[in-house]
């Protein structure tokens, strides 16, 4: 029997840019129903970010059809008080809503958790706001890179000696995500458990500083702030990136035993320089890196990172190429995990997406994300009930919006 | 336990340093029940990881260890032996989910990967994370945080200002293990959830490599609609996008919606900046942004992280203080969620990150502290399992526990 786990839940998803789309994309790939709810009053800013050589393409593009990948899309105004009747009739049969937004944004609908729990006694509702739905800052905003800066993962993020610096890919955001899910996921356990809903809250900058326990750590047990260490580890040296053949190309070696140490002097050809006492054991390499690392670099420099990584695994020495999106999406080994999903999006074309980061036979499978409004039909028709000419005067009256 | 909402679900952990302890302890802090089993010899090589407390090595005493493995049961057995994976296979076989971190080539041989364990526990969910997954040409390659963050794409496209010539560099600490320990908690969560209605197990794979990836959904983006291979750029043709010094530390500055410049400029008080025909949009304040950042540095000078960062937000402007640990153990937002808490050993107390979700059903409870090595050998062995205790002492000398 391989049914999804989340096969006949359905989740209404009041998110948007990234951290609450990707909760929704993931709760696809575990089988639920996931219903994103839209209006062309204020589109989800990744729906229209120009990523784009198709200027007909519209609200199609982007990081949205990454993240909300089999998602189901309906366009409803909740200013409207015939759209939030609707939504409130939608509540009635789901299991979970999922929300990224400010704090006030569904109570300011009417949509508190309370009325949603008249509505429906047992539903779930997860909060994903930046800083939690209570507390002083409860309304402060954010993106991913304020969220790291005010969490403490930017103090410690740059180039050793240097000043700190934005990290570029904001993993703060799918972090939120992960531990969105966790709520929904505790929440339907207890729910099977026990009957009863509940309100999940999340705080984002809380889940950062979770995942950063060395930096708070090192402060609690001995008053230190962590100092910018670029690739640089505690303990292992050489642990860094290296050039390699070819333009901006790099390859990223860790050595953590003198065994690995011997391993990868092997590989270079035992040369004189790594015979020097300097190098000698571990804490002596770690001492020395910065010159350590610059003999390393004379000797990658000269091989493709594939071949350094290759050379290297032979030996049992942890390496891999510092991989560019098209060397990653191209690579073999990757391509073979099938993390990678080449789909055709209905307007978009061509799209790339990747599943959820771990393989399970039970993983459904999804169409691309949907166009604003592509299940309008089948959500207002087919689930409500609600008649042909009823639509045409929501559509007419800005309500289905 | 922080909440008991998992309640009677039995977890067996053989996992070692961050990404297994982590997917286990998230699932310990809901409340199941994990048993966490370690090396005899010397426990799992996060004991010997920094921070220790007052800088002294010791097996009891890494910050790291103790954040991981909270709300845990500890036990040591050497599955090598006969013996030794004799009782390994009874505590299996009483678990719901086994969860590990171990090359795959250990677990076959030790008679411990999923085909076996399916056989020992037909009901059983066993939760793998390696670097690579359990299949494809990387399967056995050897890696670490490190390598997994630059081969899963993250390390190229990290931000730099100025030399963009420089190495790639990864985000701090053991950012991306934890991440994948998070996304295998959810994963589990959601097989559980399915076994408590079905009964039944399976298979979760789940790869670091790819748990960095879901880290690039603009970088995908980007390459799917436009082929761009996004790299190492001061701030990505967008300005302001950066962190900037202020009189006592940095502020993040990072803006997505020209709105929030506009009303920034305002913060600063100079609104004539927003019709600057040089600083009008994103893209020309990137192209100025030597111009630019001089002038806003000589405004950031004037005033503290914290003055900035409250003055903006109160303005709807979604700035961040760049915190640092002691910072962040301050924060007035985090003290009235009540984040932090506070564990007890050997009568004195430390302060540890929490968790950074609230259920609205379920009292929050205080945590317990982590095991020491082989800590609940008695309790498990002679209470759970029936042994006796000269039979533990046999165990010893034997090197099984």
């Amino acid at each position: 029997m391989s049914t999804p786990s989340l096969k006949g839940i359905r989740v209404i998803a009041f998110t948007w840019v990234w951290a609450g789309p990707w909760m929704g994309g993931v709760l696809a790939d575990m089988g639920a129903e996931v219903i994103k709810v839209e209006t062309k009053q204020r589109l989800d800013s990744q729906r229209v970010v120009k990523i784009t050589k198709n200027p007909e393409q519209g609200p199609n593009q982007g990081q949205f059809n990454v993240t909300n990948r089999g998602v189901k899309s309906i366009t409803l105004n909740l200013k409207q008080p015939k759209g939030l009747e609707i939504i409130k009739k939608l509540v009635k049969i789901s299991d979970v809503i999922i929300t990224n937004f400010a704090p006030r944004a569904l109570p300011g609908w009417g949509l508190g958790y309370d009325t949603l729990k008249q509505i429906k006694p047992d539903i779930i509702l997860v909060t994903l706001p930046a800083f939690g739905s209570t507390g002083p800052d409860k309304d402060y905003l954010s993106y991913g890179s304020t969220l790291e800066a005010v969490g403490g993962l930017s103090a410690s993020f740059g180039y050793p000696g240097e000043v700190p610096v934005i990290s570029g890919p904001y993993p703060s955001d799918p972090i939120g995500s992960m531990y969105g899910l966790v709520g929904v996921l505790a929440a339907l356990n207890y729910r099977q458990r026990t009957g009863k809903g509940q309100h999940v809250d999340i705080a984002q900058n809380e889940g950062v500083t979770s995942l950063i326990p060395e930096v708070i750590m090192e402060e609690v047990m001995n008053g230190r702030t962590r100092p910018r260490m670029g690739n640089r580890d505690e303990i292992m040296a050489p642990h860094g990136c290296y050039p390699c053949k070819g333009r901006d190309k790099w390859v990223a070696i860790a050595v953590g035993t003198n065994d690995k140490w011997k391993a990868l002097c092997h590989v270079m050809g035992n040369p004189d320089w790594a015979k020097d006492e300097k190098f000698s054991d571990q804490y002596a390499r770690w001492q020395n890196q910065d010159e350590l690392n610059k003999l390393i670099a004379g000797w990658t420099k000269d091989f493709t990172h594939y071949e350094v990584m290759q050379k290297l695994q032979k030996a049992g020495v942890a390496a891999g190429p510092s991989f560019n999106i098209e060397e990653l999406v191209n690579d073999p080994p990757v391509k073979n995990r099938g993390i990678f999903i080449e789909q055709n999006h209905r307007v978009a074309g061509k799209t790339i997406v990747y599943r959820s980061p771990w393989k399970s036979a039970l993983t459904a499978k999804n169409p691309p994300a949907p166009c604003l409004g592509e299940n309008n039909d089948y959500v207002f028709k087919e689930l409500l009930g609600i008649n042909d000419k009823e639509i045409a005067d929501l559509i007419e009256t800005k309500v289905i919006y | 336990m922080f909440y008991k909402v998992l309640d009677g679900v039995k977890i067996i952990e053989y996992g070692n340093f961050i990404s297994a302890p982590f997917c286990a302890k998230i699932l310990a802090d809901l409340g199941a029940e994990v048993i966490k089993i370690e090396e005899p010899c010397c426990g799992d090589e996060s004991r010997r990881q920094a921070p220790f407390l007052q800088d002294i090595p010791g097996l009891e005493n890494s910050g790291l260890f103790q954040y991981l493995n909270m709300n845990k049961l500890g036990v040591t057995l050497n599955p090598e032996s006969a013996t030794g994976l004799k009782i390994f296979t009874e505590l299996l076989r009483s678990a719901d989910v086994f969860v590990e971190n171990n090359p795959p080539k250990q677990m076959k041989k030790l008679k411990l990967a999923y085909t076996k364990a399916k056989k020992i526990n037909p009901h059983i969910i066993m939760t793998s994370i390696t670097p690579f997954g359990q299949t494809g040409p990387y399967r056995d390659y050897e890696s670490c945080e490190l390598v997994s963050a630059h081969i899963g794409g993250v390390g190229y496209i990290s931000m730099r200002e100025g030399d963009i010539s420089k190495e790639p560099i990864k985000l701090p600490a053991h950012l991306f293990s934890f991440q994948a320990g998070l996304s295998a908690a959810v994963a589990t969560l959601s097989s559980i959830f399915r076994q408590s209605t079905t009964g039944l197990g399976e298979q979760l794979d789940v790869s670091e490599q790819e748990s960095v990836i879901q880290n690039l959904n603009s970088s995908i983006a980007r390459y799917s609609y436009a082929g761009q291979i996004m790299a190492r750029t001061d701030a990505a043709g967008h300005a302001p996008f950066h962190i900037l010094p202020c009189k006592d530390g940095f502020i993040c500055a990072a803006f997505v919606e020209e709105a929030e410049w506009r009303r920034f400029v305002e913060v600063m008080g100079h609104p004539e900046w927003a019709d600057n025909e040089l600083f009008k949009d994103f893209a020309l304040r990137a192209k100025y942004w030597d111009a630019l950042k001089p002038l806003m540095v000589e405004w950031t000078m004037q005033f503290t992280e914290e003055e900035i960062y409250r003055r903006s937000q109160e303005k709807a402007v979604p700035l961040g203080a760049v915190r640092s640990a002691h910072q962040v153990l301050q924060d007035k937002q985090m003290a009235a969620r009540q984040f932090f808490v506070e564990i007890e050993r050997d009568g004195s107390k430390l302060t540890f990150p929490g968790v950074p979700y609230r259920f609205s059903e379920i009292k929050m409870e205080s945590p317990s502290a982590a095991p020491l090595l082989g800590q609940h050998n008695e309790e498990i062995y002679c209470g759970r399992l029936g042994y006796h205790k000269r039979d533990l002492a046999k165990f010893k000398e034997a090197s099984v526990i």
